[in-house]
Parts: C-alpha cells; structure tokens; sequence
C-alpha cells in the first residue's frame, strides 16, 4: 500500500483524488500501527467480516465522482495517468445503486451493525442472527466465516466463553470446505496455523514498526490484541524433532492434580483437520480461574507443558515453558504453541494427543500457594489421503 | 523484510489467475464489486474513531480505493 500511497502523493496534495482504505483482517487496529509507521493518513474503514466478499487482497480500485466503479487498478506506477484521465459519464443505470442483497448478504450486513457499529459489540445478537441464518442454509461460506471472526472477537474480549477460538477456527474451516478459492478466509485460518501451511509470517513487522515510530520520537499506536506465536513464525519446510528430548517433568503422575481448579486450560487445534502427512498447530491457553479465586504464582517455577504425541507423529519439542512475570501474583492467560505432523499413511479417524501442565497457584481467599497439575486431552481429525 | 506494501507475488498470482480465468463455481473474485456498478453500499466503521461510515461520504470526489490487510 505504500506503493499506491507514494504514487498518488502529489494527486492528493492537489485535491484531485482521495485515497480511502478497507481492511479485511481480524484485528484491524493492527493496522491502525501499519498506518503510523508508513506515515499514511487516508481514511481507513474495517470490514472483518469481509462484508465485501472479495475473496483476494490487495485490491485497487478507481471509483469514480459517482461512486461508480470503474477499473480494477493492478501496477501502481502506470495507474496515475488513469487516475486522473477524463472519464465518459457512467450510463444512467450505472448510478442507480443496487436495493436488493441476497440473504447471506443482508444477515451480514446486521450481524456487522451488531458488532461493530456499537459502543459495545453485541456478540450474542451477531451469534444468534448468524446461526438462524446457518439453520435456513448451512452451505453459505460467508456465514461460516462470519461466524468465526465473531467468535474470534468474543474470544478477544472480556467476554470470552469456553471453547470460541476452536469453534471460530471450524468455522472458518468449513467456510474454506465451501469454497476452497477464498483467500481471505483461508489467510484466517493460517494466520494461526502451522509453519508448514504458511506463506510468510504475518505480523513479523510490528515490532520493525514500533522502533521506528519510537525512533521519530512518537509513541506506537496500542494494539488490542498483540500478535503471538503463528503470527509471528516464519514458513518452515519441515518438521524436526529435537535432537534431545527434555526429561519429562511428572512421568508418574505424582504432582496433585488441579481439582478446584485454580487454573483451566483451553486447547484448540488449527486447522481442526489434516491429511496424511499435513501439519496442525495446537494452542494451549491457562488461565487462573475466577470462580475458584485463583491467581499465578510467580515467586515459583514456570508454567511448564508437556506433551504427548500420538505414535509416529513428529513434533519438535515435547516440553514447553512460559516466563513468569515480575510481579508476585497475576492473572494473564499464559499460551503455548507446538506443532505436530501426521505420518504420511496416517489412516483417517481422530487421533488424540494427550499431556499435561505443571504451575504454581495461589488461592486468593487463604493466600495458600499450591503446584499443581492439569492433564490435557485434544482430538485432531485425520482426514483421508487425496 | 516488509512485504505489506508490495503485491505479495502469491496473492497477485492468485488474483490474476482468478480474474484472468474467471470466477469458480459463480463466485467473482471481487465479490459485491463490479466493475461499471456502483461500489456496494456497505455501512463500516472508521479505523480512527470507530464512527460509521461508508465510501458514499466521498461522493463527488475521486477516489482510489485500496483494500488490503497488514499482513
């Protein structure tokens, strides 16, 4: 986009063109920081839901006085004398705007005024509308999909429920099951996927953009959610095991078990799916939880995951940690990724993976710290060989 | 290495093949847009202050319009 913004600079200085964005991503404030950092203020408007139903970005598009549509714009550096040319009036019929959506369409556009044209999104209103419009017509990918990123923001917010990121990932999943040629849908899915599935990393220039804006001797626009591991990891061509296995921190099962609990985990597969030989990326989220009063202990040892693989299915690390924090006691949500491959004649059906979490936690009522243990089970579908 | 504002090859290849061969199954590649058509009237949010807002409030003025994502 800098490209376009670079080349339109002296057009808009003249006042003969306006440039106006539109984001099609799931946290669009990333691009809030994106924007900063090219130092590029035109107008930007959010579509996560991709109300728009491209399925391919970047796009480039000259709009006319009218609001007419009038070419899709493709190389940047020969596009200027187009953007300025002297255009034919559009036909009468081409500024009569279109008054009817199908119906996916006009649930989209209500389920978009629930969320986002709100102070406060309604999740469960943009749910309900999207699951009375899936049981009129549960093939429309663009439901799916929609139904996926409200979960994926609901899972971002205060109100998060059990269970959202992985029913937003099915949603996405099936979305792209649909219609496999959508792009956009298919970049959501990767975007917290496997290194073997990805085309590039993500987000792998905020932090570039944050040095820089702080260098200008600015302050880097605040993101909501701040990108982790997927977003953040490069394409990989393979999978390799470590070449020595950490010792296993619990083999026998000795450390008590979190019966409160103190702290719950979630576990979410993407995608949900493979094939023989195919990669998924599994998400492991704890959280202390606020009914029982738990909170992190953080003068202990760190959370500490441990994982066991199916049988032949490679992954490259089996122990996996996150830093505590400096202070005493916290209630963050503390994540881990891993990856895992299936063999290649994997036969179809549901394999599980199984493992568990070791932490420290305190009861907010008595002030007692405890170590404890979370067994962990997930369940990866193995489709069948194409 | 910042890819965001170049056409990722990947997603230009995708998109021409798709344009320059036609959409698949009935489904264009552009969605709602069509070229010689009104730009759809689709009521978003303002990146800046979450205000509603739509490409009719630059009505009367040329516009190019970019539709991208960070990554």
């Amino acid at each position: 986009m800098p490209v376009w913004h670079d080349v339109t600079r002296d057009l808009v200085a003249e006042g003969k063109l306006q440039l106006v964005g539109i984001i099609e991503e799931q946290h669009p404030d990333r691009c809030r920081l994106f924007m900063q950092w090219k130092q590029m203020d035109w107008p930007i408007l959010v579509d996560p839901l991709n109300l728009l139903e491209v399925s391919v970005v970047p796009l480039a598009l000259l709009i006319d006085e009218h609001g007419v549509v009038r070419e899709v714009l493709r190389d940047p550096r020969s596009a200027v004398e187009k953007l300025t040319a002297q255009l034919d009036d559009p036909p009468p019929t081409a500024t009569q705007p279109a008054t009817t959506l199908h119906e996916a369409s006009a649930t989209l556009t209500r389920v978009s005024d629930a969320l986002l044209l709100n102070q406060k999104p309604r999740f469960d209103d943009a749910i309900r509308l999207l699951d009375e419009a899936l049981h009129k017509n549960g093939d429309e990918g663009l439901l799916h999909f929609a139904r996926g990123v409200v979960l994926r923001m609901r899972y971002d917010s205060p109100k998060r429920q059990e269970g959202d990121f992985a029913a937003a990932v099915s949603g996405w999943q099936r979305a792209l099951d649909l219609n496999p040629n959508q792009y956009v849908w298919r970049r959501r899915i990767q975007q917290y996927g496997p290194r073997l599935g990805k085309p590039y990393p993500f987000y792998d220039w905020v932090d570039q953009a944050r040095r820089d804006v702080v260098a200008r001797g600015q302050t880097p626009v605040a993101l909501g959610v701040e990108p982790t591991g997927a977003e953040l990891a490069g394409p990989v061509k393979e999978i390799a095991p470590a070449a020595t296995q950490p010792t296993e921190p619990d083999p026998e099962g000795r450390i008590s078990r979190d019966t409160t609990p103190l702290a719950s985990a979630e576990i979410t597969v993407v995608p949900p799916r493979v094939r023989p030989g195919q990669a998924a990326r599994v998400h492991i989220v704890l959280r202390p939880n606020p009914r029982s009063g738990g909170h992190w202990n953080n003068e202990g040892e760190p959370l500490v995951v441990w994982i066991n693989p199916p049988a032949r299915w490679i992954m490259s690390q089996r122990r996996l940690s996150v830093p505590i924090p400096p202070a005493p006691i916290s209630d963050e949500g503390r994540q881990v990724e891993f990856e895992l491959r299936a063999p290649p004649d994997a036969p179809p059906g549901n394999v599980r993976l199984s493992g568990y979490a070791l932490y420290g936690v305190c009861k907010a009522d008595s002030g007692t710290c405890l170590y404890r243990r979370t067994d962990l089970v997930a369940e990866v579908k193995v489709a069948p060989a194409r | 290495m910042n890819r965001a504002h170049l056409f990722r090859p990947a997603i230009c290849a995708a998109l021409c093949a798709l344009m320059f061969a036609g959409p698949a199954a009935g489904q264009s590649p552009l969605g709602r847009v069509a070229v010689g058509q009104p730009f759809p009237e689709l009521r978003l949010a303002r990146l800046a202050d979450g205000q509603p807002a739509s490409l009719a409030d630059f009505r009367g003025r040329r516009v190019l319009l970019l539709v991208f994502a960070s990554w």
